[in-house]
Order: C-alpha cells, then sequence, then structure tokens
C-alpha cells in the first residue's frame, strides 16, 4: 500500500480546476492595489510616441454630433474650458442600417451598453483618464424616467433609460459631474475605423470565433472597421472575463488614438475625419467643442484605469466595486 | 496591453526584469496561477482559492526585490509564500478534512471511467485519510501535502519552507507513519 499515491488520489478526487474569473486576480496584481499603476506602465511600453496626441483623440475620435439636441439659441464661441467627464458608451443597440447583421433585431429588447468609459479631462489638461465601468458592476441605480431605484447590473440603466440615465447613475456613484455624453454604436465604431484607414493591434492568440464573426492570426496587424468590430466585441477569448475584453478595448482605442495622431497636424484632414466621425456616433457636443477640445489636448497624456472592484458575493458573474479603492480613484479625479 | 510572446525563460530571469518593469511581473502569474490554485483547491476547497492565489501573487510582488536569482524556478517560493497564507485558514481546512470524513463514498459528479483513473482505492479509504490529515500537526501537513500535492521535491520544500532538507525528511516520515497508521498498517511503531 503506497501511501503517497492514495494521498494524491484524494487530492485528484479533491481538486478544482481555475475558473476564469481567476483573471481578476491577474487584473489585481496589475492594479497592485494602486489603481492608477497601470497608467505608467502603458508609456513605458514603448507608446511614448502617441502621448502628445493621445488626448486629442478621444474627443476627435469617439466624438461627434449626430442626433445633438441643437445648441442653446444664441451660443457663441464655444468654450470648452475647466474640468470635463466625457461619458463615452459603447452601445449594441443592433438597430438601425448596418447594425442587423451583427445579431437578432433587439429595438423591443432596447439597447444594451457594452463598453462604459468615462473620460475625465482635468482643467489644466495636463493629463485625461480613461475610466473604464465593468459592465457586469452591481450598483444602486437611482429612478430615472419611470424606473423605480433598485441594486441592478450598471448597464440596465442604459437599457432601461438610456444614456441619460446611466449619466445620472454614474454621476451619482462617482460624484463626478458628467458634462457630456457619447454613444457609438456597433456600426459607428466599424466606420470610425476605416475612416482611420484601419488599426494597427498586436493579437496575443489567434482567434477564431464564430460567434464574434472574426479569424485572426496572432501577431501584429492591421485590422480594418469590421475586424476591429469583431475584435473589440470578442467574449469567449482569453480567460473569457469582462475584464480581458476591456482589456482588448483599451488596446483599440490607444490603437485608434495612435492612428489619429497622424492626421492632427493637418487641419483638413481633422476636420474631415471629424466630419466622418459624427455620422457614427450620437452626442450633445457639436464638432466645434470637438474641435475646440481636440486642439486643446494636444499636449495632453491619457491614461486608462478601470473601476477597482471585487467578486460580487451573491453572483459570482457579477461584480462590485471596491470599497475604499474606487471612492479614492473617483476623489482623486475631482 | 499584449505581453510579448515571450520565448520562456528561467522564472528568476522574469523576477529580475520585473524590479525594473513591473508588468513583467503578470507572466509569472500566468505560469503559475492554475498550478497554485489546483493546489489550495485541494486543500481549502474553490471558495478562498482565487483570493489566496491572488493574495499570493501580491505578496510575491512586494518581496520581488528580495528574490534570490540563484535560484532559477519561483515555485518554491511561490509556495512558501502560499503555504504561509493558508495556515490563517487552518480552521476551516480542517472542517473540510472532517467534513470528508462524513461525506459519501460516492459521487455521482465523477464519472466512473474518472473514478476508476483517479482513485477508487483513495475512495474506499477516503475517510480514513481525511481523519489523519485533520490530526496532523500543521507543520507535517504543510510538508506532506507540498510533496503529494504540490509536487515539490525534498529541496524545494526546505527552500519554501525555510527549513533544513533534514527536518522536510523528518516531518515527512512523521507524516506518512500517521497515514499508514490511520490506514490499518499492521506496523505503524516500525520506524521509530
Amino acid at each position: 500500500m503506497d501511501d503517497l499515491k492514495l494521498l494524491r488520489d484524494l487530492g485528484g478526487e479533491l481538486e478544482h480546476d481555475p475558473p476564469a474569473t481567476l483573471a481578476r486576480q491577474r487584473d489585481r496584481l496589475l492594479r497592485g492595489g494602486r489603481p492608477r499603476r497601470l497608467w505608467a506602465t502603458w508609456w513605458t511600453a514603448g507608446l511614448v510616441a502617441a502621448a502628445t496626441a493621445t488626448a486629442v483623440a478621444v474627443p476627435t475620435v469617439l466624438i461627434a454630433d449626430r442626433h445633438t439636441a441643437t445648441p442653446p439659441a444664441g451660443s457663441q464661441a464655444v468654450d470648452m474650458s475647466g474640468t470635463r467627464n466625457v461619458l463615452v458608451i459603447g452601445s449594441d443597440t443592433r438597430e438601425g442600417e448596418g447594425n442587423a447583421r451583427y445579431g437578432p433585431q433587439m429595438t423591443a429588447a432596447g439597447k444594451r451598453s457594452d463598453t462604459i468609459i468615462i473620460v475625465h479631462l482635468p482643467a489644466d489638461r495636463s493629463r485625461a483618464t480613461a475610466v473604464s465601468v465593468p459592465r457586469d458592476s452591481m450598483v444602486t441605480i437611482p429612478a430615472c424616467s419611470g424606473h423605480p431605484g433598485r441594486k441592478d447590473m450598471i448597464n440596465a440603466a442604459y437599457n432601461a433609460g438610456g444614456a441619460s440615465c446611466l449619466r445620472k447613475t454614474l454621476e451619482k456613484l462617482t460624484g463626478l459631474p458628467i458634462q457630456h455624453t457619447v454613444e457609438v454604436d456597433f456600426a459607428g465604431f466599424k466606420g470610425i475605423v476605416d475612416a482611420l484607414g484601419g488599426v494597427e493591434v498586436t493579437v496575443a492568440k489567434p482567434v477564431d470565433d464564430p460567434k464574434a464573426k472574426l479569424k485572426l492570426p496572432a501577431g501584429k496587424q492591421v485590422l480594418n472597421g469590421e475586424a476591429a468590430l469583431g475584435y473589440a466585441r470578442l467574449r469567449y477569448h482569453g480567460d473569457g472575463s469582462d475584464i480581458g475584453r476591456i482589456r482588448r478595448q483599451h488596446q483599440l482605442v490607444f490603437a485608434m488614438l495612435k492612428k489619429s495622431m497622424t492626421m492632427l497636424n493637418d487641419p483638413a484632414r481633422l476636420k474631415s475625419l471629424l466630419g466622418e466621425v459624427r455620422k457614427s456616433v450620437k452626442t450633445d457636443l457639436n464638432l466645434e467643442s470637438m474641435y475646440e477640445l481636440a486642439t486643446e489636448l494636444s499636449e495632453t497624456k491619457l491614461g486608462f484605469v478601470t473601476i477597482p472592484w471585487e467578486p460580487y458575493a451573491e453572483d459570482k458573474n457579477r461584480l462590485q466595486w471596491k470599497q475604499p479603492e474606487a471612492a479614492k480613484l473617483f476623489k482623486s479625479l475631482k | 496591453m499584449i505581453l510579448q510572446a515571450a520565448t520562456r525563460g528561467a522564472d528568476s530571469e522574469l523576477v529580475c526584469a520585473s524590479w525594473t518593469d513591473p508588468e513583467v511581473f503578470a507572466e509569472l502569474f500566468d505560469r503559475y496561477s492554475a498550478m497554485l490554485y489546483r493546489y489550495v483547491s485541494k486543500r481549502l476547497g474553490p471558495e478562498p482559492a482565487e483570493d489566496l492565489v491572488g493574495e499570493t501573487f501580491l505578496v510575491a510582488f512586494s518581496r520581488r526585490k528580495s528574490y534570490d536569482l540563484a535560484y532559477e524556478d519561483a515555485r518554491p517560493w511561490l509556495f512558501g509564500i502560499l503555504t504561509k497564507l493558508i495556515s490563517r485558514h487552518h480552521r476551516k481546512e480542517a472542517a473540510r478534512y472532517r467534513a470528508l470524513l462524513r461525506a459519501p463514498v460516492d459521487s455521482d459528479i465523477e464519472s466512473p471511467a474518472d473514478r476508476v483513473a483517479a482513485g477508487v482505492t483513495a475512495q474506499a479509504v477516503r475517510a480514513e485519510l481525511a481523519g489523519a490529515l485533520a490530526a496532523l500537526p500543521a507543520k507535517d501537513r504543510d510538508v506532506l501535502l507540498l510533496i503529494a500535492w504540490g509536487d515539490l521535491t525534498y529541496e524545494e520544500v526546505a527552500q519554501a519552507l525555510g527549513i533544513p532538507v533534514g527536518t522536510v525528511r523528518s516531518r515527512l516520515n512523521r507524516g506518512r507513519r500517521k497515514v499508514r497508521a490511520a490506514l490499518g498498517d499492521a506496523n505503524p511503531m516500525e520506524e521509530e
């Protein structure tokens, strides 16, 4: 009788395979308890070249004024000074021309926010911070547009009440006033990437995902709008977590910023890009404000952070903001 | 944030590189988090395992500058940190083994094929094994399980726990003797 073998067998029985959520611990490590740490490493990662222009591009690339409320009557020269927080929502409305291909018509089912980012622009514009909000976050949603207040996943605020409800929810949760919102839907995102002439990303592992209609080899490559969209939506890839997806989206946004930088010294091209962009997104910023913001931000650096979070006890597939770290992050943005 | 497809170098090189480029440390996580998770899941079950693995790497990260680069393999170092963290949960661990004493032997989660492959015999004596593990002093159990469940060598266990190899041997022998005794070995005292 081999006691060690019996023990090993018992171990085999008791053993569990690591769940996909283990990736959260990797994120925790990268944050190192300090939510801003990723900020520095983005730059040491050899992307310093993009520094001067990246933040410019958040508004330039992602912002336009389709469906804009008309600017208040008599508004004169655009004043975009002071601290600004811009809520960027990537949504999968899947309605409208060009979107139906990516999934069943969801008009009745409402729209879902897939990507939620608050771009914080401090008054001195020395640097900008893009704060990603995991869509699986369980939060308290205040009463809004006829929907009662409740505890739910944050993107439920958008599904039910649209951008204004999500904005209200985030203002309440973060204590940050949010001045502008930008909604980009899937088709819009695609159009922007194509207007940029494609973006270059490095794909870590080959992708073959019929669900996202995407097949990519590993390695550095230029993605067109269609491929970039698939890459941004990819869910069942890598560790399969939403956090992994957020990381890929950061990567894409970054690539877009880098590409749009090449257009900045050329006002004519910049304007034409913005013109293209405005067709694809929905925002309360008009073209002049965007342009103003864009040029103002040309010396600004952009950092990415994700709101500190931890697993949500009642449901392993959800998460909640980690306190006091999250509160500290918002405080640093005031 | 895409890490370069690194040609696999020694762990010590990664630790060293992480001194100047902290993000490199994540590569160690990619190498060993699953292995550590499996180990904790055996001792404490799946719920605390995730958090403990995360904590192990946080502690390791904060101590990366005192890592002895002479050791190419970082596993003993990580297991050492993890063992300390597990020791805070000793009540939970003992309760887990005691629960096995009571649990019915049959489990329909595993297929019969798995059972044949992974331990019909271990299943038959599960209660005895669990009882013996629950009764072991923590120091002896750490050594025994690092070898049986962590697949470390004597030298690696010594390194992980910061004790001489001779001590590893004596603790291991003591632990195994008790396990054999629990299994009804005719001569439990033979080596004493």
